[in-house]
């Protein structure tokens, strides 16, 4: 029944659903794992890479994390093509404002502007919706550090931890545990932040074992140094195996304190 | 009074050995009434590029804005920074774009390249560079500012003897003319880094 009214993006279904929307979204739950996570003091965003071939030769330094602004970065989980143009339109938007008004974009300014541009793919023109969903992080003045979520019919929200693509399910919940176990409102540190992380990417990622996962986990963090100067970094691959099996190893005394109290 | 001479500006790069300084005055005049002695002329594009726009100073501005914009979506979409001579040949096209109704501004670029050899542009208000390998002035007292930088430059020097030149240089030619000079600033851009100081000149 649903096959009559899914070849338009511009039409209803009789129960009232955009169904190219709806197969855009499916596309993105095949896409690789990101992390986002609000720290006390910066952002942290952890993405699966699903291309890892030796014979690759990468020209950008990252298929997954993208810089926007000084203040702004974005991950992606998608098709990275469709990305690749809502991530200029957000980079000309930043610019125009800064350019306009002297100072930084605000960051749900920002996320609104990408996400009308990919609304406006569901409503007019006969062409399908991109088939992207963004983490976007950034920091402004009137709210300090946000992260927002978008996926392709142009709906966002803003998050202090969330997942998106592959087995985001699973990971969501690892976080609604994990992320503030206290309960009390406090915000992890970046150590915490990362290492939270890299918990969430070993549960998402199929098959992982600590020695191929370092590899496969893009570890990015954005935080402000002594200036007030923003520092987008994407971790090396020493780091990243250090937070690794720094997270291998606690992971191995719960298990180790759960065996002693299970006999 | 021509529109390039109405707030009056007076700049000057030179090329040393690994180094280069730009120096510009910081007068903002409305014709002989002077306004300002801290109005910004020279702009740092990266850690080794700068762009001095002297003319009207609304454009003066602008443009600065514009570089700004067009030089930050350089560096997010090819993730390097841009060299002197890529950002000489925007601005240059940049003024083009204008040629019917240009920008009032007429820019010099001064910078290091990618080994640290010197770099240095001018154009005129619709983009027609040069590259000399010596010096490049702009404003409203070239004359004096040429004659002075031809008297005192020699090329191959090091980063305080290209001060000393630069300062000497603006300093004297500011002073014949009524519409620059009112306070001087000088950037010495080398491998290691920027220095700036601020000149003590007459301020008449």
């Amino acid at each position: 029944m649903a096959r009559r009214y899914d070849s338009s993006t511009t039409t209803f279904s009789p129960e009232g659903r955009l169904h190219q929307v709806e197969y855009a979204i499916e596309a993105i739950n095949n896409a690789g794992t990101c992390v986002g996570i609000l720290s006390k003091d910066g952002i942290v965003l952890a993405s699966e890479r699903r291309v890892t071939s030796g014979l690759l030769a990468p020209t950008k330094t990252s298929e997954k994390t993208y810089k926007l602004a000084n203040h702004a970065t974005c991950c992606v989980a998608g098709l990275t093509a469709d990305a690749n143009i809502l991530i200029d339109q957000a980079r000309l938007r930043s610019g125009r404002y800064q350019f306009q008004y002297g100072e930084s974009i605000p960051m749900e300014q920002l996320v609104e502007y990408v996400c009308n541009h990919k609304q406006s793919y569901t409503q007019y023109g006969g062409l399908r919706p991109f088939g992207v969903a963004f983490l976007f992080a950034g920091y402004d003045d009137e709210h300090g550090y946000q992260l927002y979520q978008s996926d392709p019919s142009g709906n966002y929200s803003g998050w202090k931890a969330t997942v998106i693509g592959a087995n985001n399910s699973s990971g969501k919940s690892l976080l609604k545990n994990d992320y503030d176990p206290d309960g009390d409102g406090t915000m992890p540190d970046m150590v915490t932040a990362l290492k939270l992380a890299v918990k969430v990417l070993n549960k998402t990622m199929d098959g992982a074992t600590a020695s191929t996962s370092a590899e496969k986990m893009e570890l990015f963090t954005m935080t402000r140094d002594a200036n007030g100067e923003f520092l987008h970094k994407i971790l090396v691959k020493d780091e990243v195996q250090k937070i690794v099996d720094e997270v291998a190893a606690e992971s191995d005394v719960e298990m180790a304190g759960g065996a002693e109290s299970s006999q | 009074m021509s529109i390039l001479e109405y707030n009056g500006a007076a700049m000057i790069a030179m090329a040393g050995d690994e180094c280069i300084a730009i120096a510009a005055d910081r007068r903002l005049g409305v014709q002989y009434q002077t306004v300002s002695c801290e109005f910004q002329k020279l702009f740092q594009i990266n850690d080794k590029t700068f762009v001095g726009l002297a003319g009207l100073a609304t454009d003066v501005q602008t443009v600065a804005q514009t570089l700004k914009f067009r030089n930050d979506l350089y560096e997010l979409r090819e993730d390097r920074k841009m060299t002197p001579k890529v950002f000489s040949s925007q601005l240059s096209a940049l003024l083009y774009e204008k040629r019917f109704g240009p920008f009032f501004v007429e820019p010099i670029v001064a910078g290091l390249d990618a080994s640290n050899k010197p770099y240095l542009s001018g154009m005129d208000l619709i983009g027609a560079p040069c590259f000399p390998d010596d010096y490049v002035v702009s404003g409203t007292c070239t004359a004096n500012l040429h004659g002075m930088c031809e008297t005192l430059y020699r090329p191959g020097l090091g980063p305080d003897e290209l001060f000393e030149t630069i300062s000497q240089a603006l300093l004297a030619g500011v002073d014949r003319d009524a519409l620059s000079g009112w306070g001087a600033i000088v950037h010495v851009i080398t491998k290691d880094g920027v220095t700036t100081r601020e000149l003590k000149g007459r301020m008449d």
